[in-house]
């Protein structure tokens, strides 16, 4: 059984040009199928739908028409809070809740304090920031480290899936190495399935098991990722790998 | 006492701004003639309405005159918002409950006499008040909701109720939506010489009983205020979300 299953998803979405209501297909019958444990990357220029992608799985959008399951359950059917706590969502720019560190792994759960100290602990040890960390104003860390704690602040809901929305684009190539290797250890010691957004080529091909190319809100290219991005068979997606595509961006 | 000579006569002060108007081209003049007609008809208007309602004495005839006050509080309020219609709801609502219930204690608790020479102009100072106080909230809260749609989405996306996703924004709007008056109350006659108290000395109360009215009046007005403050900042967060969680604002 699949972990993520998108059965047809569209999602269209009402925009506003000069005084008109234009409405716009960000996905188009996207079909994707994801393996528990497996690192799914979602590649693809920017406004080609890979963030909307992620914001329907976690339920912030709802789909226009198809389906999404989760172990084989449509998403709708299950309590919707309870869904965003075993889907969880990273955001691009990590957003950081007025307070400490502490403050911020422990927004939204209902635990002791004694139990949320080792949690707190653990989590943070997990993305690689030591205990001292819990202490810290969460507005003076720097953008890896907002990064990190957020992840933290995640991993604290005990997540089956991570959605990563492009966590390294404001990251320096250090900080972005070690997201990356971060990535892969919560892989490998969570078993946590992970659909990782960016329109990074280099990036899908050090991460993820497999690879899909979306394109203008369609997939265009699905397989392993080393295959699809040495070779793809698609001409949308051998101009996007080519870097030509980036250029025709509206 | 005053008579319509005296009126009259203050009308030589509308002439000297009609006058600054047409020396410095302020273009004004037209609008100033409109403005000083409009409010001696409104104003003569309402002195012969509450004449009647004042030597009718009817307790329901006192309610329906307090109920058009708050209605025209919340269309006032309401109508600086983009969905127009709910906010004069919740602004009515708001204004009602916190107009009701401020009039309803002084009266059971004898503070003041169910008499319509009270009631009524210390409705009109409590509506008055929350009117301000409820467009306050409105425009705050919208303001809130489209500055921090990244923190709430983040908060929504960990698994957390919308009423709690926006607990941070609802202090925020509340409290906002407050200042005017409490601010009242820290310069209350030290420079500004409140309404109530000004027309009892004008006419011919002495200053303690004026002030006494006066501390009534400013500990009416901050209960209503806050009343209305909550509850326009509550129903108003409310509609910016769907029922499954989802934050709703372009």
């Amino acid at each position: 059984m699949f972990k993520i299953e998108l059965k047809k998803v569209s999602r269209k979405r009402t925009v506003k040009k000069g005084n008109d209501s234009i409405e716009m297909e960000v996905l188009k019958g996207v079909n994707l199928s994801v393996q528990p444990e497996e690192i799914c990357t979602i590649l693809g220029p920017s406004g080609s739908g890979k963030s909307t992608l992620l914001r329907l799985i976690n339920r912030l959008e709802e789909v226009s028409s198809g389906s999404i399951c989760l172990d084989g359950v449509d998403i709708n059917e299950l309590e919707i809070l309870s869904l965003r706590k075993r889907v969880s969502l990273v955001f691009q720019v990590p957003v950081m809740f007025d307070g400490k560190v502490e403050d911020n792994l422990r927004f939204g759960l209902k635990i002791s304090d004694e139990n949320s100290e080792q949690e707190m602990k653990k989590c943070l040890n997990l993305v690689g920031l030591d205990s001292n960390f819990l202490k810290r104003d969460s507005q003076e860390l720097s953008i890896g480290e907002r990064q990190r704690v957020s992840l933290a602040r995640t991993l604290m809901h005990k997540p089956e899936v991570l959605l990563l929305d492009e966590p390294t684009s404001a990251l320096d190539p250090t900080a972005t190495q070690q997201i990356e290797k971060l990535i892969k250890d919560l892989n490998q010691e969570l078993k946590l399935t992970i659909i990782f957004v960016t329109h990074n080529i280099s990036q899908a091909q050090r991460l993820g098991h497999k690879c899909v190319i979306l394109i203008d809100g369609e997939k265009v290219e699905e397989g392993e990722s080393q295959v699809v991005l040495q070779n793809p068979d698609n001409p949308l997606s051998q101009k996007f790998i080519r870097g030509e595509l980036v250029k025709e961006e509206k | 006492m005053m008579g319509i000579k005296e009126v009259l006569l203050a009308l030589v002060l509308v002439g000297v701004a009609f006058g600054i108007s047409f020396l410095k081209k302020l273009d004004l003049e037209k609008e100033l003639l409109i403005g000083t007609l409009r409010s001696f008809i409104q104003l003569i208007a309402v002195g012969y309405a509450l004449e009647l309602v004042f030597d009718l004495n009817n307790l329901w005839l006192i309610l329906l005159v307090i109920l058009i006050m708050v209605l025209v509080g919340g269309q006032t309020a309401g109508s600086r918002t983009k969905g127009s219609l709910k906010g004069f709801t919740i602004s009515s609502f708001s204004i009602g409950v916190g107009t009701f219930f401020t009039l309803g204690g002084l009266l059971l608790l004898g503070v003041i006499n169910a008499d319509p020479k009270y009631i009524i102009p210390l409705a009109g100072m409590t509506i008055g008040n929350s009117t301000t106080a409820s467009a306050l909230a409105l425009e705050r809260m919208h303001s809130e909701m489209k500055n921090k749609k990244d923190q709430i989405e983040q908060a929504l996306s960990l698994g957390v109720p919308s009423s709690q996703a926006v607990e941070h924004s609802f202090r925020a709007t509340a409290r906002a939506a407050m200042i005017p008056t409490l601010n009242l109350m820290k310069i209350v006659g030290l420079v500004q010489l409140p309404g109530a108290m000004t027309g009892m000395i004008l006419a011919g109360a002495s200053p303690l009983q004026a002030v006494k009215l006066q501390i009534i009046v400013v500990y009416m007005l901050i209960c209503a205020v806050s009343i209305a403050a909550v509850i326009t900042a509550r129903l108003s967060q409310s509609t910016y979300f769907t029922r499954y969680h989802q934050l709703i604002i372009s």
